[in-house]
């Protein structure tokens, strides 16, 4: 296996400007690792990354809170910079992996790896997060509903790195109720069967906002634009459930053979969906 | 190339391949059998170490991450006095069957006492959800570190 270790980031990007050969980048390693160990990583060259300190801020402005892609889940669930200003996106948090894992697993890694089970993109997805893609000789800000374009398939280039996942700060207090739940087997290091992220703003019952995203339900996590555009603007004494059930059906698509497994999918989500707009 | 760290309070150094994981260089450079492998995928705890003070599952560390860091195995806290609490009170418990799990448990459990130390149940299960035991059952396990809080608690939380 080949292996780099850049200075810093500027030398980062040249080298990987200069690089055919396909690489990953070594974060927090959890799921490099286990990927080296399960033979799905031979040939490729690794660069380790994870003492980049350039990488590592959390950066608070009026407007927006900027974390670095090697910002752990540890750091994540520890910060006041995040329990100020996204309480919902630490308390949502907590079930990660282990404590031992949210130690060396970083948010970068997360996005980066491209699982659609990865439990922080339904909440950047209704958080409506950009990234901060960089390369040698350019920077741009993406959405992260933009950022996935199929299954493990993104925006990123071959030259390019994840910089800073941006949090606005904008819009987020105006939500008045908020959902985030994963489900699986077990408390502790569970890898979502479905996961549901979703910010209501309401005023005299009246949905005046609505923001909702899934994982693990189709090949990538995404927000479900159908439902939005349905709840929105209406009464909750004029939903009609039957019509946000078939909205969702076309919206979700799960990634599973087993049909028992779809539908039990299907299932959990439309009933945590339905029990947050009823309850 | 070469690394060096600190290992259980002393400096160290290696000449190894940089993505060589930190489990297997402790167990076959340093041979600290302590430190245990079983799933070898971060699910079940057995070979957790401290890596700055922090637990870590060392199956899942490269040892270029380990590069001016310091590393405690349970071999090194079982010196410490919160580390020869944490043996007592396990041992009075009667937590212990095989002991594959228990390396693991010691690191973690350590880190509980050191950093929130609370004789309190709901948050123990928290700190040690990342370590799986196949024998004991984890409820003596629990009281173990409830009774090493207590215990602690009672030396005025000296470490
Ligand atoms: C036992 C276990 C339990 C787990 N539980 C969970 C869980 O509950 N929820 C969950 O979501 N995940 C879980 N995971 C998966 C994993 O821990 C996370 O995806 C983690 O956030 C990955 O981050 P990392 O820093 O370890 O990534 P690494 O393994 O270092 O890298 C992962 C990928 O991201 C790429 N990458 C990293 N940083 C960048 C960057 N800045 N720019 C571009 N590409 C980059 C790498 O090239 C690589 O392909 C679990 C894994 C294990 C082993
Ligand atoms: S061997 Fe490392 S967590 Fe199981
Ligand atoms: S005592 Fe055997 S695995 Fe825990």
């Amino acid at each position: 296996m080949k292996f780099y270790k850049p200075d810093n980031l500027n030398e980062l990007l040249g080298y990987i400007n200069n690089l055919e050969n396909k690489f990953y980048l070594l974060a927090g390693g959890t799921d490099i690792n286990v990927q080296i160990k399960n033979g799905f990583i031979n040939d490729e060259e690794i660069i380790y990354i994870n003492h980049l300190d350039e990488l590592r801020n959390i950066e608070d402005s009026e407007r927006e809170l900027k974390l670095g892609t090697l910002v752990t889940f540890a750091e994540i669930l520890n910060s006041d910079l995040i329990s100020n200003n996204f309480p919902f996106l630490q308390e949502s948090l907590k079930n990660f992996a282990s404590p031992l894992l949210q130690n060396m697993a970083t948010i970068g890694g997360n996005i980066a790896n491209g699982s659609p089970t990865a439990d922080v993109l339904p909440l950047l997805l209704v958080l409506e997060a950009k990234l901060e893609l960089v390369s040698s000789n350019s920077s741009r800000v993406v959405e992260i509903k933009d950022y996935f374009t199929g299954y493990k398939k993104t925006l990123l280039k071959s030259d390019e790195i994840i910089k800073n996942i941006i949090l606005s700060k904008d819009k987020y207090h105006l939500f008045t109720k908020k959902l985030y739940k994963k489900v699986g087997a077990r408390n502790a290091l569970t890898i979502a069967k479905a996961a549901i992220a979703c910010l209501i703003k309401t005023n005299n019952q009246v949905i005046e906002d609505f923001v909702i995203a899934a994982g693990s339900l189709n090949e990538f996590a995404r927000r479900l634009y159908r439902v939005e555009n349905y709840l929105i603007g209406k009464k909750f004494s004029e939903l009609d459930y039957t019509e946000i059930e078939t909205l969702l059906r076309k919206e979700i698509t799960p990634i599973s053979d087993i049909r028992s497994d779809k539908e039990y999918r299907f299932q959990v989500f439309y009933n945590l969906l339905e029990n947050f707009l009823t309850v | 190339m070469k690394i060096s760290f600190t290992l259980n309070n002393k400096k160290v150094s290696i000449d190894t391949e940089p993505t060589k994981r930190l489990l297997d260089v402790l167990r076959e450079d340093f041979k600290m059998m302590e430190v245990k492998e079983s799933c070898g995928e971060g699910e079940c705890g057995a070979c957790t170490v401290l890596l700055d003070d922090k637990p870590v599952t060392s199956c899942l560390l490269n040892i270029i991450h380990v590069e001016g860091k310091k590393v405690f195995t349970s071999e090194g806290l079982s010196k410490k006095f919160l580390g020869k609490l944490l043996i007592d009170c396990f041992d009075e418990t009667n937590a212990v069957q095989c002991g594959f799990c228990f390396p693991g448990f010691l690191v973690t459990s350590y880190h509980y006492l050191k950093t929130d130390g609370e004789a309190n149940l709901e948050k123990i299960k928290v700190a040690l959800s990342g370590n799986i035991c196949r024998c004991t059952g984890y409820q003596k396990i629990f009281e173990s570190v409830m009774l090493a809080c207590l215990r602690n608690d009672s030396t005025g939380g000296k470490s």
